[in-house]
């Protein structure tokens, strides 16, 4: 794996009632429901989960294609969907993967040399 | 809850209608459906008509009310529901609950979608409208996509094969083939499915069910109307609707749908029937893998096993569990919000004895609608009521 200052963070938000950090696209705290929620960053090493070739892709992504998505185990304890890196080695499910680029819900995960 | 039959069924052909008004193909269906069932139009109570995107791709809306008004229906409330995929079965269940509650004793569904006339580029945006596009939509994940993550996951946990899964695709080729309602049955050698163009790894071509035109229609009575049905009337044991995870990475397992989990077990125990006790169902195989892993969530076929069996031809017609004699989703077609309606029609067949596919001695019989990411889960349980 990268060192750990390779690796990009992720952004998260915490409930500041509960301490749940959880992914950013919501507005209330899924544990309690708690409107005060703070941004947060987590580390972007973890497990894939799964991962697909999209090779017909949406319109506003027809020009990247083909392209991996993947689904990423966080070490923090989130599930995301990301991107592969495209000089990625090739997939395996369980593969521990990092982060090397992340801007919003958009993460790209670049896995493990075996 | 008072008993509830389902008195009368309509469909139009699966495929393509070129220039035949969406409110139009509902309404041959849900006249089709009255006729059948004897029961005169003024007694219905209360009309809901499962549609998708009747809005971007046709600008159109209160399509529920347009419908009842070209049936000649008197002024009840005319509802359209809307769950990505799963509007069909979610209109269906909230007309049996009216019906069920005592609020009416006859209510009419109505399913219906034109799509084919749209440009590739619009469809596709249009269906992609049932992602959480905050969360899902920047990854560029698809909906066949999806399927794709949870094909990797069967195949690594469970040593599924390519040649497996195309038994799906076989087998409901084929059975479209016989039912004349199917957008494209075919004869399928595996060399044809595993050479078809590549959509989203692993899945081809032949494992996406197509785009489609088509509407179906149900009429639904109180127990107590039973005399007044026309023909064999079929009773609905069960219908449950349940919610899932609305973000792809929030599904605890991505090779299982907890919302079917969730429906299955509900369905079962409100109908006092067990998965052993179903003789066929017809399931939501958007693709083919999703047949496998839905005829496990269903609790049809032991887990991991699904594609085991559709290979050993246990799911097929003359099989011990017949999974989609229509053809499903993927050879009978996919007119999103019909879809739902479309397969209360086949098992009503069935039940009948009326079925060109028709499984021996069917008397109880299942339909499983799943909606978006999972998001969105009707099953219903149905027995041959006579």
């Amino acid at each position: 794996m990268p060192a750990a200052e390779n690796i990009a963070t992720l952004p998260m938000l915490r409930c500041i009632r509960c301490g749940r950090v959880d992914t950013p696209t919501r507005s209330v705290c899924s544990g309690c429901l708690s409107d005060e929620l703070e941004p947060v960053s987590v580390c972007g090493a973890g497990t894939l989960a799964s991962w697909t070739t999209i090779r017909r892709a949406p319109t506003r992504f027809r020009d990247e294609a083909p392209y991996d998505v993947v689904v990423v185990d966080l070490d923090s304890g989130q599930r995301v969907t990301g991107r592969l890196a495209p000089d990625s080695p090739e997939p395996a499910i369980g593969q521990r993967v990092s982060a090397v680029k992340a801007a919003g819900a958009d993460a790209v995960f670049m896995g493990q040399r075996s | 809850m008072r008993d509830v039959l389902i008195a009368g069924i309509g469909s139009t052909v699966f495929g393509r209608h070129a220039g035949t008004p969406i409110e139009q193909l509902g309404v041959k269906a849900a006249a089709q459906a009255l006729l059948d069932s004897g029961i005169e139009r003024e007694r219905i109570g209360a009309l809901y008509l499962g549609n998708f995107i009747s809005g971007p791709l046709n600008g159109k809306e209160v399509l529920a009310g347009i419908v009842a008004d070209q049936l000649g229906l008197p002024n009840i409330p005319c509802t359209k529901v809307e769950g990505a995929c799963a509007s069909g079965g979610i209109a269906f269940r909230h007309a049996w609950l009216a019906v069920a509650s005592g609020q009416c004793d006859a209510a009419l569904v109505v399913g219906v979608e034109t799509m084919t006339h749209a440009r590739t580029a619009e469809t596709t945006a249009a269906l992609n409208c049932a992602m959480d596009n905050e969360s899902d939509g920047p990854s560029g994940l698809t909906f066949p996509g999806l399927f794709g993550l949870a094909w990797r996951i069967h195949a690594q946990r469970y040593g599924t094969t390519r040649s497996q899964v195309s038994a799906v695709v076989r087998k409901n080729k084929s059975n479209g083939l016989r039912n004349p309602l199917a957008q494209m049955g075919a004869d399928l050698s595996d060399e044809q499915i595993a050479s078809s163009a590549a959509i989203c790894d692993p899945l081809q071509l032949y494992d996406c069910c197509p785009t489609s035109d088509g509407a179906a229609a149900v009429v639904l009575v109180a127990g107590a109307l039973r005399g007044e049905v026309r023909g064999v009337p079929v009773e609905v044991l069960a219908s449950v609707q349940t919610r899932g995870a609305a973000r792809i990475a929030g599904h605890p397992d991505l090779c299982s749908f907890d919302a079917t989990v969730a429906a299955a077990q509900r369905a079962y125990a409100m109908a006092g029937v067990s998965a052993a006790d179903v003789d066929v169902v017809e399931l939501h195989d958007c693709f083919s893998i999703a047949e496998i892993v839905d005829s496990e969530d269903l609790g049809l076929v032991p887990r991991g096993e699904g594609a085991i069996w559709a290979a050993e031809g246990r799911t097929a017609v003359d099989g011990e569990i017949a999974i989609n004699p229509s053809g499903g989703l993927l050879a009978k077609g996919h007119p999103v919000g019909a879809t739902g309606v479309g397969q209360l029609y086949e098992i009503v067949r069935q039940l009948r004895g009326d079925h060109p596919n028709q499984v021996a001695n069917a008397r109880i019989g299942m339909t499983h609608n799943l909606g978006g990411t999972g998001v969105a889960c009707t099953v219903s349980l149905l027995r041959r009521g006579d």
